[in-house]
């Protein structure tokens, strides 16, 4: 991993990480306008969004200016976060998500450009939304359980589009390689996350 | 081949990531307000996400970011500009929101008009109804070029593409879609450079075509 990140899917745990603790602190601002609150988040949360940003190309300085903007979403937008569909750090990225292709876009024309909702998709079995929280740790399980080389891809992808092929370069692996190591990861986590709730895997 | 009817696992994944061109986006979005359990697994990758997000080494912020951020949080949040005008009820929400070229003709029964998107370099994105029983002329892309059909249906050589189906083709597809449906094809459409139109009818249209 070029030693920037650590393995995903392994950290974790901790009191002061544990996912409640964030999912509190959203509630808290949401009903109380908790400035303290916004401040914790605020410590945890903008540099790992900064450095998202640098990893998808952007200068420190952009990166700063990025993690401000999308905090000051996250304060602006509290009310519509739900524990139930989705933990902070989930509802946060979606956010950082939508702001970033805002950030990066290369013309400057204020067209607006179709979002994620922040509400997650509506549920179209009445089961989905008991499952949506579950599936969030059934996801990271499932991250655990993929190959290293998968879940590197998978990460990229993340910080940039790997269809083009500089990505491939900076892995130096052809893009046609790039290309099915995702495909085998995502079919592979589609495999892990299409069991039903409770299947022993 | 068998076609695959849905976006490729690596183009769903730039989306779900925040990756995929604006124009592109557009297209995606359009697809997944008409496929809601590929909206759900959408919404499945922002966890990964959230996880990547958990898992990255952080930088560190400039000393004066938060408290220039606690200063700005009484700000008004910007207004979000009125929807423009837009004349087909009948697009998916995701296009309701931008305002429409007019229609121009492109052959017999062939229509296309802009949908006032932001655009990305060349690539942008356009509205194209095709006749029951026509077939546009055979074409190649020069660059990737992502279809998600909104009502009726055609065929190539790869299937049958009906509401909701999402093509991609790049560019060593030569293409020559053929609307099936007795109701006229319409599909919302990422264009990225020019289609070449091949073959003698094509190298006559091409003049008078600005697709």
């Amino acid at each position: 991993m070029h030693g920037m990140v650590s393995d995903i899917g392994l950290a974790r745990a901790g009191p002061m990480s544990g996912e409640f603790e964030h999912d509190r602190l959203i509630e808290a601002v949401a009903r109380d306008r908790d400035r303290e609150a916004f401040a914790v988040l605020f410590d945890h949360f903008a540099p790992r969004l900064k450095a998202w940003l640098m990893r998808s190309g952007a200068a420190p300085a952009a990166a700063d200016d990025f993690a401000q903007d999308a905090m000051l979403t996250v304060w602006r937008k509290a009310e519509m976060f739900d524990p139930t569909r989705a933990r902070a750090a989930t509802w946060i990225f979606t956010i950082a998500r939508n702001r970033r292709i805002d950030a990066l876009r290369r013309d400057n024309r204020p067209l607006p450009v179709p979002e994620i909702s922040l509400a997650g998709p509506e549920p179209d079995r009445p089961d989905d939304l008991l499952e949506a929280r579950q599936d969030e740790g059934r996801v990271r399980a499932a991250l655990r359980s993929l190959k290293p080389d998968q879940i590197e891809v998978i990460q990229m992808a993340f910080f940039q589009d790997l269809t083009h092929a500089e990505v491939a370069q900076s892995l130096a692996l052809p893009l046609g390689t790039v290309k099915s190591r995702i495909r085998n990861a995502m079919i592979k986590l589609r495999d892990l996350l299409d069991q039903p709730v409770g299947d022993p895997s | 081949m068998t076609a695959l009817r849905r976006p490729s696992e690596e183009r769903l994944l730039a989306y779900a990531a925040g990756t995929l061109s604006p124009p592109q986006s557009v297209v995606m979005a359009t697809h997944l307000a008409m496929r809601p359990d590929t909206a759900r697994w959408v919404g499945r990758l922002q966890a990964v996400g959230g996880e990547v997000l958990e898992t990255i080494e952080p930088a560190p912020v400039a000393d004066d970011l938060l408290a220039r951020t606690l200063a700005s949080l009484s700000t008004p949040e910007p207004e979000t500009p009125p929807q423009p005008a837009n004349d087909m009820t009948e697009l998916p929400e995701p296009l309701r929101g931008y305002a429409l070229g007019p229609w121009r003709w492109i052959g017999p029964d062939m229509r296309v008009r802009d949908v006032l998107a932001p655009r990305d370099g060349d690539c942008r994105v356009i509205l194209l109804s095709i006749g029951s029983g026509r077939t546009t002329p055979v074409h190649s892309h020069q660059g990737v070029e992502l279809t998600c059909v909104i009502s009726g249906a055609y065929e190539t050589d790869e299937g049958r593409f009906g509401p909701g189906d999402f093509e991609e083709a790049d560019g060593e597809v030569h293409h020559r879609p053929r609307t099936v449906s007795t109701e006229p094809c319409l599909c919302v459409v990422a264009l990225d450079g020019q289609i070449r139109l091949d073959g003698w009818i094509g190298r006559l249209l091409q003049p008078f075509v600005r697709l």
